[in-house]
């Protein structure tokens, strides 16, 4: 594969770092995943999405009526979503380029210049990026071609210029961070930035969503006046990606100029800072562990407390947990504004949030059943331990009730206080619902390390289905419950079933 | 005081496979307060049969008994009584020294004043009181090592398993975990050990087990080892090769 490029140029390196990136992205389906596999899932998936985006792409004809200006906001919110998600994209594939150094550490010690190096990297940052929004977006570029107009195969185009923009200020903030934050902290900050700004247009929605209907209105005015004018005129250069997207072939010249340029001035201005920011954060990691002081050991008995302290210090301690619960919060949040907003006037806060929390509950659960029992660090050592297996996991599912406790407690308070009826809803479902996804960990473990969280999904897609299918059924029993539904029987019968599928046979807990 | 005179560990028959025989019909004693090395050459079955006696994998067949516990028949009493080092440490990272010594005094339940006391004790002679709080997560592998032996150590086993323990350590480090497995075995500890350092075995052994192909080939002293070898003043190194030669000849005229 990389007999064709000169050693140590820079085709050479962007061939190196393409064939790690189709690695990853090949990891994606599965550790044994062969390229058979791969491709069967891609051509499954690509088929499913295009034959949602013709449907799709028939409701755009009937409101099209010619003027392709019509679809300006539809396509201007989507370039919302996909730019910040680039963004955040870029933000964690640098940070886990200058941290997770991997090769990084034999190549800067090697007698070549970094430049060629960091560009390549650059590249595959950006492609990988790409390829993470290709498979949702271009079946919407294929099918708007076949039923409109062929000028939407600029799509094409438009993501690629899309992904070098946004992996250029995804690169610019990484640098930046590592400046202002240090390098010691500059991995944790990263990831929870990358969450924000990924999730950064979902929030500003809800945000709107939630704010008073005169400041709404006040918004949309201020909007519609600016559009005449301005930056925000859709014939302007903010607008320019939008009507790149759209064929405007001006239009997408500037863009892919722009995007180029910022791409190439972060890759190229910054590829010596890069370089020693790879070496900075050798050992900073290390050399703030050791700064970091822990509180004095207490020594207090029992296997039970021995357990649960040391679930309860490991989820403390770990980064990447702060922004998944933060992402799962904001990802979780539109079940609350849409029912608010459905509820009218007089509709009740408590009622709109419940369901959401035993959204939330079931999904955080998961993720902490999963840090404590698939990625256990030390499992042999738990298994020569004077304690029975079934112990050990019980104990471990308490020390997950704590943290669920602390994060659902304040607004189960507030759904109390509302109403009692509804509080003791509430806390049934986010109970069996939390049970239940925890459960689901347990009886199917897999061995996986910590930092493999966000990925967690996809080392087995049945528990990823499940859980979501659990998660769906015991939001769905206390929404027909709180509206007085004998639905809500139905619901629990579904979530109980389904979880009961995934029983392993021999018990619910392991004794021996 | 009546002495106690079961042995420390006896397997009787111990097999296990893993497509082809890993251990085969293993049998050894080792006596308390023995000091017991096992050799042999890569995949011959020692890190098999530790972890058989761990408790880590189920034999096949055979007997393993540790202070005359039944190790199969009741695997959390034996479990109470041994502690079992692996090459690779098994450490928690983000949690300091301090804080997996009271996790492990936890599962073992020991007394919350001795935990207390034993752990200053084994990280001051293991040279980590310096480090005592810091997470384990910037600590090199020699660290890490000291660590897991304390961890191992912390609840007073009467029987230890340590799988080389000696890998990656530095001069001073080894020197400070040998005088430490010493001190242990004068106090009555019995120790089993598998090492590629033949110099750690003749050295500390008090009696030697050469091990290939899952089945004991050799045991003794050190002076009974080279006898068998055919030859006095012969290094350990000698011996084994001389041994584990003259079994993989035996094997070749059986096949």
């Amino acid at each position: 594969m990389l007999q064709f490029a000169a050693p140590a140029s820079f085709l050479w390196f962007a061939a190196h770092d393409g064939r790690l990136a189709l690695r990853r992205v090949r990891a994606f389906f599965g550790k044994s995943a062969g390229a058979g596999r791969v491709f069967a899932i891609l051509g499954v998936a690509l088929a499913f999405f295009h034959a949602l985006a013709f449907g799709a792409a028939r409701m755009a004809a009937d409101h099209y009526r010619g003027d392709v200006r019509s679809l300006y906001p539809t396509v201007a919110t989507g370039m919302l979503f996909i730019l910040p998600w680039i963004v955040s994209q870029a933000l964690t594939n640098a940070t886990r380029a200058l941290y997770s150094r991997g090769d990084l550490d034999i190549i800067l010690a090697s007698p070549m210049s970094p430049r060629p190096v960091f560009f390549a990297r650059a590249i595959a940052i950006a492609m990988e990026s790409i390829i993470s929004v290709a498979i949702f977006i271009l079946p919407i570029a294929d099918m708007m071609a076949l039923v409109l107009d062929w000028r939407w195969l600029a799509i094409y185009p438009t993501l690629l210029a899309a992904g070098l923009f946004g992996t250029g200020i995804g690169l610019f903030l990484t640098l930046a961070l590592f400046r202002i934050c240090g390098p010691r902290r500059t991995r944790t900050v990263a990831n929870i930035f990358a969450t924000a700004i990924g999730a950064a247009f979902a929030i500003g929605l809800q945000a709107v969503n939630i704010a008073p209907a005169a400041f709404r209105e006040r918004l949309q005015q201020a909007v519609q006046g600016a559009r005449l004018t301005g930056l925000l005129d859709v014939d302007g250069i903010l607008w320019a990606p939008v009507r790149a997207a759209t064929g405007d072939p001006r239009a997408l010249l500037a863009w892919t100029a722009i995007a180029v340029t910022v791409f190439a001035l972060a890759a190229a201005t910054l590829s010596g800072t890069f370089a020693s920011g790879v070496v900075a954060t050798i050992g900073a990691e290390a050399a703030g562990a050791a700064d970091r002081q822990g509180r004095p050991a207490r020594f207090r008995g029992g296997v039970g407390r021995a357990l649960r302290l040391k679930e309860w210090r490991l989820l403390t301690r770990d980064p990447q947990l702060v922004s998944q619960i933060f992402l799962q919060i904001v990802y979780t949040m539109p079940i609350s504004v849409v029912l608010w907003r459905a509820m009218g006037p007089n509709g009740s806060a408590a009622l709109a949030i419940a369901p959401a929390l035993v959204a939330v509950a079931s999904n955080i659960s998961a993720s902490l059943a999963w840090l404590t029992i698939s990625s256990e660090d030390a499992p042999e050592f738990l298994a020569t331990a004077p304690v029975t297996r079934g112990e050990v996991e019980r104990r471990k599912l308490e020390a997950i009730a704590m943290p669920l406790l602390a994060l659902l407690g304040a607004p189960m308070a507030f759904v109390f206080l509302s109403s009692w009826r509804a509080g003791a809803i509430t806390l049934f479902y986010v109970i069996a619902a939390a049970t239940s996804t925890a459960l689901l960990n347990l009886w199917h473990p897999v061995p996986s390390r910590r930092g493999d969280l966000f990925r967690r999904h996809s080392q087995s897609k049945i528990v990823a289905m499940i859980e979501h299918l659990l998660s769906l059924f015991w939001a769905l029993a206390l929404a027909c419950t709180a509206f007085g539904s004998l639905w809500a029987v139905a619901a629990i019968a579904c979530a109980i079933g389904v979880l009961m599928t995934q029983k392993p046979k021999g018990g619910v807990l392991a004794t021996a | 005081m009546v002495q106690d005179a079961r042995p420390a560990l006896s397997l009787r028959g111990l097999c296990k496979s893993f497509g082809k025989p890993a251990v085969d019909r293993l049998d050894l004693e080792i006596a308390r307060g023995e000091f017991y090395a096992l050799l042999g050459p890569n995949g011959a079955g020692k890190t098999t049969t530790l972890r058989m006696v761990a408790g880590l994998l189920p034999p096949d067949a055979g007997e393993i008994s540790i202070f005359g516990v039944d190790a199969r028949k009741a695997a959390v009493e034996a479990k109470r009584i041994t502690a079992w080092l692996p090459d690779e440490p098994m450490l928690y990272d983000k949690l300091t020294p301090l804080e997996y010594l009271e996790f492990v005094a936890g599962l073992w339940s020991v007394p919350t004043a001795t935990a207390e006391k034993r752990a200053e004790e084994l990280l001051a002679t293991l040279g980590l009181a310096d480090n005592a709080r810091q997470r384990c997560e910037g600590f090199s592998r020699g660290m890490k090592q000291k660590v897991a032996l304390a961890g191992a150590l912390i609840h007073d086993p009467q029987l230890l398993m340590l799988d080389e323990p000696l890998t990656g350590l530095d001069a001073q480090a080894a020197r400070q975990v040998k005088d430490l497995l010493r001190e242990r075995t004068r106090a009555g500890c019995s120790v089993i050990l598998t090492t590629h350092i033949l110099e750690v075995a003749e050295r500390l052994a008090d009696r030697i087990g050469i091990i290939q192909r899952g089945r004991l080939v050799a045991e003794g002293t050190m002076s009974q080892l080279q006898a068998q070898a055919g030859g006095e003043g012969r290094s350990l190194e000698d011996v084994f090769l001389h041994l584990t030669r003259e079994s993989d000849a035996v094997e070749g005229r059986a096949a």
